[in-house]
């Protein structure tokens, strides 16, 4: 009876501390939980923060740009013209002046010219009017008509449209690009190229310039680059970025275009 | 006074010698769990005293029954967020002041008898508070590690105290009843005393004020 009772006792007494130290572990291990929730929700927030900024930062340069565009075509283009039609219309008798007045006439109908194709570029309502591979040809032209580099624009596959929104930032890519590549590299030939396949869509920019390596670039803090990155992923594009000295560089866009743009459902674009 | 009563004071000892010498790294409730430890301590001390030269150290245990329990819940008091709960913290040390002193003056006299009618009550309190707290933790979670974290370990402390304490008594009862030898049960009081403070000891090397600071912004 009384080994009964010290067994009972003992069974009691390791089933009570069981219970607590069960408790305990039960405890941790739902705090644990808690905190890893807690965690992807915080970061969910951030990730939803930073992309609500992107879009901001994004929206306000494009107004910029949009305004920039107005401004060119309505005034500077505008001036140019009566410019043009004052020279036309002066009397100057001499035949040496009259032919300097002429040549500078083509010179402001050139300008004027150019003064609309960038007015062109740096309007958003222009780019996702014409959509990208039309705006990028007519970049292209732009390009190669000015002498700076050489330029070739290839389209690959069966053209699908990807939606205003990414035509917009994909050009606005490019001219990141292509700006680094005018003032850094020293490039003679840039090569573009559009490639459209069922579920996935790559935009390429390649040139032949210098190059540059990873810590030359974090050096002048990668500005273009990051900037790159940023407007990729706002779309939902990875941008990889190729570069080696002498080597020239390649800057990779790879967008699937079946993925949500925002998550957002309301959202024009919420469908690319 | 054998082994296992001086072993214990020695941990009394270290405890609050790890309280003072983190003191000025502590928060308030863990500053407040200091200075339980060495009353505790002084109350271990003067108990054989008392017993020796008055044959009773009914007093010792009424005076640390009620200061165990203004320590324990004041420390709580700064531990919980929510405001209810704080109120009633303090309803609950005044109306078991009051208890108290009604209770030495009527039921269990000061001088002779152990205040069993407030100690079962208090350690009640303990139980739901600690559970209060666990719960509050999981409504709040901190970014660091639970085993880093002093609340944790002062919780589990109350509430390992709190639990074993009426499993205490029980088989106390049980052991009288049975006339069962009562070393076992001596052995037991004083290894819920070590675990009990043994946890006190690391919720007080764990507590960091510039940590609380850190996860309170």
């Amino acid at each position: 009876m009384h080994d009964e009772s010290i067994r009972v006792l003992a069974l009691l007494t390791t089933a009570f501390f069981a219970g607590i130290t069960g408790f305990i572990i039960y405890f941790v291990v739902l705090y644990r939980n808690r905190q890893l929730k807690n965690k992807q929700e915080q970061e969910q927030l951030q990730a939803e923060f930073r992309q609500e900024l992107l879009k901001a930062q994004i929206e306000m340069q494009e107004q910029t740009l949009n305004y920039i565009s107005g401004e060119i075509h309505d005034n500077i283009t505008q001036v140019l013209s009566f410019v043009k039609l004052n020279l036309k219309v002066a009397d100057y008798g001499n035949e040496v002046v009259k032919k300097k007045i002429e040549e500078s006439r083509e010179l402001i109908s050139q300008a004027i010219n150019d003064l609309r194709n960038l007015s062109k570029s740096l309007s958003f309502e222009h780019i996702t009017k014409l959509g990208l591979v039309k705006t990028l040809e007519i970049e292209v032209e732009r390009i190669n008509n000015s002498g700076l580099i050489q330029t070739n624009l290839l389209i690959q596959g069966e053209y699908y449209t990807l939606g205003e929104q990414r035509d917009l930032v994909l050009f606005r890519i490019f001219q990141e690009v292509l700006n680094n590549t005018l003032k850094h590299s020293g490039a003679k030939h840039l090569k573009i190229n559009l490639q459209y396949h069922p579920e996935l869509f790559n935009l390429t920019v390649q040139d032949d310039g210098l190059g540059f390596s990873a810590d030359s670039a974090a050096k002048y803090s990668g500005l273009g680059l990051n900037n790159i990155r940023t407007r990729a992923a706002l779309i939902g594009a990875a941008a990889v970025i190729e570069s080696s000295p002498g080597k020239g560089c390649c800057v990779i866009i790879t967008l699937n275009p079946f993925k949500r743009l925002y998550d957002d459902r309301n959202h024009s674009d919420s469908f690319g | 006074m054998s082994i296992v009563p001086i072993s214990y004071c020695i941990l009394l000892i270290i405890v609050s010698g790890t309280g003072i010498v983190r003191y000025r790294k502590l928060t308030m409730p863990f500053r407040v769990l200091t200075w339980s430890v060495p009353t505790i301590l002084v109350y271990n001390i003067l108990s054989p005293i008392f017993s020796a030269r008055y044959k009773t150290n009914a007093p010792i245990l009424q005076l640390e029954c009620i200061t165990d329990f203004t320590f324990y819940l004041t420390a709580y008091y700064f531990l919980f967020k929510n405001k209810l709960i704080k109120k009633t913290i303090v309803t609950s040390l005044f109306i078991a002041f009051v208890f108290f002193c009604i209770n030495a003056v009527f039921f269990q006299p000061f001088l002779t008898k152990f205040p069993t009618y407030v100690y079962f009550p208090t350690q009640v309190l303990f139980a739901i508070f600690s559970l209060l707290l666990f719960k509050e933790m999981l409504m709040y979670p901190l970014k660091i590690n639970i085993i880093k974290q002093s609340t944790f370990w002062y919780n589990t402390a109350m509430l390992f105290y709190a639990t074993t304490m009426f499993f205490y008594f029980g088989l106390s009862n049980y052991f009288g009843d049975h006339n069962f030898h009562d070393l076992i049960i001596y052995y037991f009081w004083y290894f819920i005393l070590f675990v009990f403070h043994i946890l006190i000891g690391v919720s007080l090397l764990t507590d960091d004020k510039n940590i609380a600071d850190k996860n309170a912004r």
